[in-house]
């Protein structure tokens, strides 16, 4: 149990797959000029990461290490294909908002790095809870960036205006700068909290 | 052989998969295509819609809204332009019927820039349009010698408006000419 949570936890702030491992930036700068946006990449990615992980922890040892790569992004691409269809369906407001990038979550390469590293070595039980500690992660770091974007660059949060109508926003966030300036803020900001916890 | 029997596996399995994911949600997909469609007709009518009539022609689709009593009250048409920012800008127009006057628009698609040009639909720069029709304005921004209000920062995007919202007066043009005009 002590490894399951142990497992559960680094997914989240150890190894948070934006803030410390860098993984699938493209959808982590593109998406994130509002909450909703994030709050519904992080989800999707969370689904898929999920489906992938179970999937592929089941399999690997059935698949041949030749064609082990080609396999995972088959496996991955069908869990996007299935979330993009489900999105149209049932939320084509986010459909709407996120587009492109639903069929783009195939080529995160977080998604795959845990396939590769956690899922194909690791049994099912704890591929899912990896798969739920990652997910979570990258989702409130998608959270995070995009609420700081979208307080900043819109004077909203979730689509409610906080500020009158007409107040001055500083707009640079809400464009594609923002993203690279608020993900560089939010993590010296995390590594500044981490490096003063370990100094005490 | 091992690998190349294997990798077809995944593949038919996948395939299989998806092939019944699809079937299951198109669905709902062409369902919600059609609600997103009738939120947006909703969105431009400043009347409760009784009934929506579809019309669709070659070079676009027409809808007839009715109010509550069966009076048509407003024409939506589905019009474009290639000329915004970043490409295309879907546009859906109500106009009011036999006066030709413009209701209200909403945008449908674009990828303009968010905070700049996205601003075309909101209803600070939209509500100029109100009232407008084909003959009595000059559809061109204030800085090109129109009188559409530009918005700072985004012409082009104010400019691809008017050249979709111009389109779009057309096609009403042509598919309901004026009785009242010789």
């Amino acid at each position: 149990m002590n490894e399951a949570l142990n497992i559960l936890t680094r997914g989240f702030v150890r190894e948070n797959p934006v803030t410390k491992m860098l993984l699938g930036l493209c959808p982590v700068l593109a998406v994130t000029s509002s909450a909703y946006n994030g709050l519904g990449m992080g989800i999707a990615t969370t689904f898929v990461l999920l489906g992938s992980n179970v999937v592929i922890s089941l399999a690997a040892k059935a698949i041949p290490n030749t064609v082990r790569i080609p396999s995972f992004i088959l496996v991955i691409a069908t869990f996007v294909t299935i979330v993009d269809l489900l999105i149209k369906a049932y939320s084509p407001e986010l459909n709407q908002a996120l587009g492109i990038f639903i069929p783009l979550i195939v080529v995160n390469c977080m998604i795959l790095g845990r396939a590769e590293a956690f899922a194909s070595r690791n049994g099912l039980w704890y591929s899912i809870i990896d798969a739920i500690g990652m997910g979570l992660g990258f989702t409130f770091a998608l959270l995070l960036l995009s609420a700081f974007r979208e307080v900043l660059g819109a004077g909203t949060i979730f689509n409610i205006p906080l500020v009158g109508e007409g107040a001055s926003t500083i707009l640079v966030f809400a464009l594609p700068p923002g993203a690279f300036a608020g993900l560089g803020l939010i993590i010296a900001g995390l590594n500044a909290l981490e490096k003063k916890k370990g100094g005490n | 052989m091992r690998p190349i029997i294997i990798l077809t596996i995944v593949g038919l399995l996948s395939a299989s998969l998806l092939a019944v994911v699809d079937d299951l949600t198109r669905e709902p997909i062409a369902e919600a295509k059609k609600q997103m469609e009738r939120k947006a007709i909703a969105q431009i009518f400043p009347f409760t819609i009784g009934e929506l009539k579809t019309v669709e022609t070659e070079k676009t689709t027409f809808f007839e809204a009715s109010d509550e009593a069966g009076e048509l009250k407003g024409i939506a048409v589905k019009t474009h332009t290639n000329l915004g920012y970043s490409g295309l800008i879907e546009i859906l127009l109500g106009v009011a019927p036999e006066s030709h006057k413009i209701l209200d628009y909403k945008v449908t698609y674009h990828i303009e820039t968010p905070g700049l040009g996205d601003k075309i639909d909101k209803d600070k720069y939209k509500s100029q349009y109100r009232g407008r029709t084909l003959e009595d304005t000059n559809w061109n921004v204030r800085k090109d010698g129109g009188e559409i209000d530009e918005l700072t920062a985004a012409t082009i995007s104010s400019r691809a408006v008017n050249d979709a919202v111009v389109r779009g007066l057309e096609f009403i043009k042509e598919q309901y000419p004026k009785q009242t005009e010789e």
